[in-house]
């Protein structure tokens, strides 16, 4: 099953699966079998930002009068995100481009996979505003045990997939051995990866970034490092909207809208998914750990962070059909919601306040009092 | 025009709700109800609540998932009288 680039196979992309089909040859979009990916497009381009639109300049004098324990946290968690991201910008594309079948989805992946890089570029732009040379910050990225851990387990479930799908290219399905380890290719395995890949990539979406959201809304709480906060701002829609492209692709196989054979492997992965999920929020209640071991800081500290987590996981995992597993019910961060209103956003200077617009939209409503003055 | 309907909250709060001026989320922040939400633009999912009875109509799509029996509160508007969990 070599990929090719375009597939001269005549099919149909509406009665294809999401994944695992025949490749995408067309990418056309008048028809569509799962519309909603291509309305992620649109919105997702709707939001479309740079970070050098955002002056950070401020940010530089904030940091300087930060304690030592606070800017281990502001650090930390941008070096934190800059791993999150690094992952995000590239994986989506080289695990999920060369076996998705349906074209809005294709597109979807890149698109969702750019907007990671816009990520990627604006910690620089922070970065580069704090430090006149940030290298040691990006070279800590891959040395740091506490950043080690998560990285591992994020990038795992993505390698295993690609690799596999690697095999099944150059060998098809089958027992292949590879230096001395013997690898069954099926169909079935494939989708089974498939399946706890998107889990965990699920996961990350869903709370791997909140630990270092909350911490940037509370600087931003106090009037500090207010340029990072609304870069975070924009990244959080962005992420958001991602996630939910990720809970779509899970509950469509449960619902067994798409493969029914993914609605099976559903079934009966589900309590390996929740392992997934369960162990992200024990990575992040550490990580939480982590940050505030020389101290905690205004607002926020180990114990609220953790109760977070709790919080927005319970969310998460209700939203693909798990029941939640934690006792925290109510918000302990209410002010965090004021700044994950997609509508408070401001994506440019003049535009504080709304920011569900189009650039270049035109108005074509014309009411009959618009000519009322008009004669012959 | 008005479309007033009652809201049952979570078994406890009765709601008397104009639907032609609120949202489902709006209606309960006016009760003093403790919400849960983000985006309020429906495409993120945070306000996810369980629809126990009743009919929702939305005024803006909703781009999250929505289960069977839930419906999202930021984006949607009584059409009925409802009984909701959120």
């Amino acid at each position: 099953m070599s990929y090719s680039t375009f597939n001269k196979t005549q099919s149909n992309p509406l009665t294809e699966p999401m994944f695992f089909g025949n490749s995408v040859n067309v990418a056309r979009y008048d028809q569509q079998k799962h519309s909603i990916f291509e309305k992620l497009i649109e919105k997702q381009i709707s939001f479309f930002w740079r970070p050098e639109e955002v002056d950070v300049s401020r940010d530089r004098v904030d940091f300087a009068n930060l304690t030592a324990s606070e800017k281990h946290v502001f650090i930390s968690n941008l070096k934190y995100q800059t791993l999150l991201d690094s992952v995000q910008g590239r994986s989506p594309n080289i695990a999920f481009l060369p076996i998705v079948s349906i074209p809005e989805l294709e597109t979807w992946v890149e698109t969702w996979s750019f907007f990671e890089t816009i990520h990627s570029r604006s910690y620089t732009h922070i970065l580069r505003n704090l430090f006149t040379d940030p290298s040691e910050v990006f070279e800590d990225i891959v040395i740091n045990t506490e950043i080690q851990k998560r990285a591992t387990d994020i990038s795992s479930y993505y390698d295993d997939l690609i690799f596999y799908t690697q095999l099944w290219q150059t060998h098809g399905e089958g027992e292949i051995t590879i230096d001395g380890e013997t690898h069954n290719v099926t169909m079935r395995n494939l989708k089974k990866k498939l399946f706890l890949c998107v889990n965990s990539v699920n996961a990350l979406e869903a709370i791997r970034f909140y630990v270092s959201f909350a911490c940037t809304f509370a600087f931003a709480e106090r009037d500090l490092m207010e340029g990072n906060s609304k870069i975070i701002r924009l990244i959080a829609r962005d992420e958001n909207l991602h996630l939910v492209s990720t809970q779509q692709i899970i509950n469509l196989w449960q619902y067994g809208h798409d493969d029914p054979e993914m609605k099976e492997i559903a079934d009966e992965l589900q309590d390996e998914a929740l392992a997934i999920f369960m162990k992200a929020v024990e990575q992040e209640k550490e990580w939480a750990h982590y940050l505030f071991r020389n101290g905690s800081m205004i607002g926020l500290n180990e114990e609220i962070l953790c109760q977070y987590v709790e919080y927005i996981a319970n969310m998460r995992m209700e939203a693909i059909g798990y029941d939640s597993p934690f006792k925290q019910r109510s918000n302990p961060l209410p002010w965090m919601n004021k700044y994950l209103v997609s509508d408070n956003v401001q994506v440019a200077p003049q535009e504080a306040e709304i920011t569900s617009y189009l650039v270049g939209q035109i108005d074509s409503e014309v009411s009959a009092s618009d000519l009322g003055d008009f004669e012959l | 025009m008005s479309k007033s309907y009652k809201i049952k909250v979570n078994g406890q709060h009765e709601l008397a709700v104009d639907a032609s001026t609120s949202t489902l989320l709006e209606a309960m922040e006016a009760a003093e109800i403790e919400t849960h939400y983000h985006c309020r633009n429906g495409f993120c999912g945070a306000c996810r609540t369980q629809l126990i009875q009743g009919e929702v109509t939305y005024i803006n799509e909703p781009l999250a998932f929505v289960r069977p029996g839930e419906c999202l509160a930021c984006c949607c508007i009584a059409a009925s009288d409802l009984e909701i969990n959120h």
